[in-house]
């Protein structure tokens, strides 16, 4: 998107891709299920305009499941240099995040029941403005777990958040 | 300075004694409607019985929990750290640093007017959620507090604080501070002029019409409303607006009366203001990171501005409303205060970069494709639905006026970066002109939906520990956002270019 500046140099971990599209597959799940609930709660005889829905669904969600992942796994990008975290993110909407390690507060590992039995985990990085946190989706367990040692010795040696 | 210790002789201080006045004016009030609903209940069951005198323990009680309120409220000043105790059975401790106080407020209702005190605010994060509160002090002894937390000249080395717990300061000089902004009441002209004003306003008529519409029935109301009714529509618009335009100038003066800003010496920022509840703000120098020069329509095409604080530890612009630094005044009094106060008049003065005619596009098409659907939702009602004619005659007014909102949004958008300062402004019935400190940004987002891609742009975010957090450059061609970002924060971007 912006051509004065190139993509952040790594990639997260191909196994993201399983985890956006079991989360993409949670999403379609539930609106299925209510799909399912309109179908027996609705009395009338006539069932056209269920299945159109059901076919508009279908497409649309199958759709997501297959194009998201793919798509988002070719966007999703991260680096981080002694300095700084530079981040995109996105598929629809693209979105580019860079924060200088010397405002860096917090640094955070999460890791949900689904990225743990993918071995994966989220690195969350804030800074003293709300609006900033950067965020990393989908990275190997022990990829992270460098990146939070790293982040964490640089910020430490800078004190001044600009709060 | 020697200061006296109210509290014992570790340097704890309590709550000013007229408190126990105020608190239990307060309690009053908080329990208003459950004491007019017994008082009701008991007029209901008259003459039955005086046995339960309430009020009897009610009010000792009152008073003794002031009382222990006042007793278990202490307070100090030392080893670089502010104290509040509090609580009798759960006793709680609140401390903070006192290099992360931001911003003390005082606060002084009429209760607390009449006995000279006022509620002292103390605020030591970022977004200004984390407060200590203490309420109330003497006004003196408040604005003493004020100076010794943010006037500190020097911090002193800290065997000297443990042997002194207060921190020896000068009182505030009053005569050195440098005034930059006095309410002129003619200012009050542009009251009607702003949203927030209208907005007020109509909430009260709005409150008031309800109100009155339950003592319809009455008689004098009644002939009161044929009158109004028997008027021509105008008459009603006219006396709509008069009252609308009474509230809000009422409104003005009542929050900016005797507004004054001033800034001492330390560069320290100064408001004070308000008719019957005055407000206190002091805005440390190290905490502000700009102004926002506000522009609603009203007041733009009136020739007013008004100014407020980007500054961290503040309450954010809807709570409170700490950050005034300028109610709504001429252009020329505004600016000159923002000038005097970033120390960039190019910042506040200059003409902006413009983003260029794809933003323009993109303006102009989200002010008329609503305007569009509704047009067309009209003629079809004419169509379909056998509407009268004078709703479709709307259809071109309708579209004119989007395309001048259009150009008008177009014309306001744009930005600038001064050796100090990053600017950026846009909107149109709400335009602001952010300031914002270049060392105040920490953190870039450049964003870009599906729509912007097409259109090749992108939103430029800085984020900042100041006021709203982020501000945007909305519609700047992917260079144009590259070059700002390299220019305020070169070593950042070298490793990614």
């Amino acid at each position: 998107m912006v051509h004065a500046m190139r993509e952040p140099a790594h990639r997260v971990s191909p196994r993201a891709r399983r985890l956006w599209a079991v989360e993409a597959a949670l999403a379609v799940l539930v609106a299925l299920a209510a799909q399912a609930v309109w179908w027996f709660v609705d009395d009338a005889p006539d069932r056209t305009a269920h299945r159109v829905v059901a076919a508009v669904w279908a497409v649309v969600g199958l759709g997501y499941l297959v194009v998201m992942p793919q798509w988002r796994y070719r966007v999703h990008r991260w680096e981080a240099t002694p300095t700084a975290i530079y981040t995109q993110t996105g598929w629809l909407n693209l979105e580019r995040r860079i924060a200088p390690l010397s405002r860096v507060q917090t640094v955070d590992l999460e890791r949900g029941p689904l990225s743990q039995l993918l071995g994966l985990a989220s690195v969350t990085v804030t800074t003293a403005s709300a609006a900033g946190p950067v965020r990393i989706h989908g990275l190997d367990l022990p990829v992270a777990l460098d990146l939070v040692d790293s982040l964490t010795a640089a910020a430490v040696l800078d004190v001044g958040d600009a709060t | 300075m020697t200061e006296r210790a109210p509290g014992d002789g570790s340097g704890w201080r309590r709550l000013d004694a007229r408190m126990l006045l105020v608190h239990p004016v307060q309690t009053f009030v908080r329990f208003l409607p459950a004491i007019l609903a017994i008082l009701i209940a008991r007029s209901s069951t008259s003459g039955s019985s005086d046995g339960d005198r309430w009020e009897l323990v009610a009010l000792p009680l009152i008073v003794a929990v002031g009382a222990l309120r006042w007793l278990t409220t202490r307070y100090r000043i030392g080893d670089g750290q502010i104290e509040l105790r509090r609580g009798l059975l759960n006793k709680t401790t609140t401390t903070a640093r006192l290099d992360r106080v931001r911003t003390v407020d005082l606060t002084s209702e009429l209760h607390h007017r009449a006995l000279g005190l006022a509620k002292v605010e103390i605020s030591t994060g970022s977004a200004g959620k984390d407060r200590l509160v203490l309420d109330s002090l003497s006004l003196v002894d408040g604005r003493r507090l004020r100076a010794e937390l943010l006037h500190r000249a020097a911090p002193a080395p800290a065997p000297d604080l443990a042997a002194h717990p207060v921190l020896p300061v000068a009182p505030a000089d009053v005569s050195a501070d440098e005034e930059l902004l006095r309410l002129d009441p003619a200012w009050v002209r542009y009251a009607p002029l702003t949203l927030t004003g209208l907005a007020t306003a109509a909430a009260v008529v709005g409150f008031a019409v309800q109100g009155l519409q339950r003592y319809a029935d009455d008689g004098a109301l009644t002939s009161a409303a044929e009158q109004v009714r028997a008027l021509v529509w105008w008459a009603d618009v006219v006396i709509l607006l008069a009252v609308i335009s009474l509230l809000a100038v009422l409104a003005y003066v009542l929050s900016f009366w005797g507004f004054r800003l001033s800034r001492n010496t330390l560069g320290t920022l100064h408001a004070r203001r308000g008719l019957l509840t005055t407000r206190e703000t002091t805005i440390d120098r190290s905490r502000l990171r700009g102004v926002r020069v506000e522009a609603p329509l009203g007041l733009r095409l009136a020739g007013a501005r008004r100014l407020r604080a980007v500054s961290t530890g503040l309450p954010t612009e809807r709570g409170g409303g700490s950050d005034w630094l300028s109610p709504p005044a001429p252009v020329e009094a505004v600016t000159t205060v923002a000038v005097e106060i970033v120390d960039d008049a190019s910042a506040v003065l200059a003409a902006l970069v413009p983003h260029g005619p794809a933003a323009r596009r993109r303006r102009l098409n989200r002010a008329l494709a609503p305007a569009v659907v509704v047009g067309a939702a009209l003629i079809a009602a004419r169509a379909v639905l056998g509407w009268p004619t004078g709703f479709a005659v709307a259809v071109p007014v309708l579209l004119a006026a989007a395309f001048a909102l259009g150009m008008d949004r177009y014309a306001g958008l744009g930005h600038l970066v001064t050796p100090t300062h990053l600017v950026a402004q846009h909107g149109s019935l709400d335009r602001s002109r952010v300031v914002l400190a270049r060392e105040g940004i920490i953190g870039w987002t450049i964003r870009q939906s599906f729509f912007q891609r097409r259109a090749g742009v992108v939103t430029l975010v800085a984020t900042t520990a100041a006021g709203r957090q982020h501000y945007e450059l909305v519609d700047v061609t992917p260079e144009r956002a590259h070059a700002v970002v390299a220019e305020i924060t070169p070593a950042l971007v070298a490793d990614f270019s």
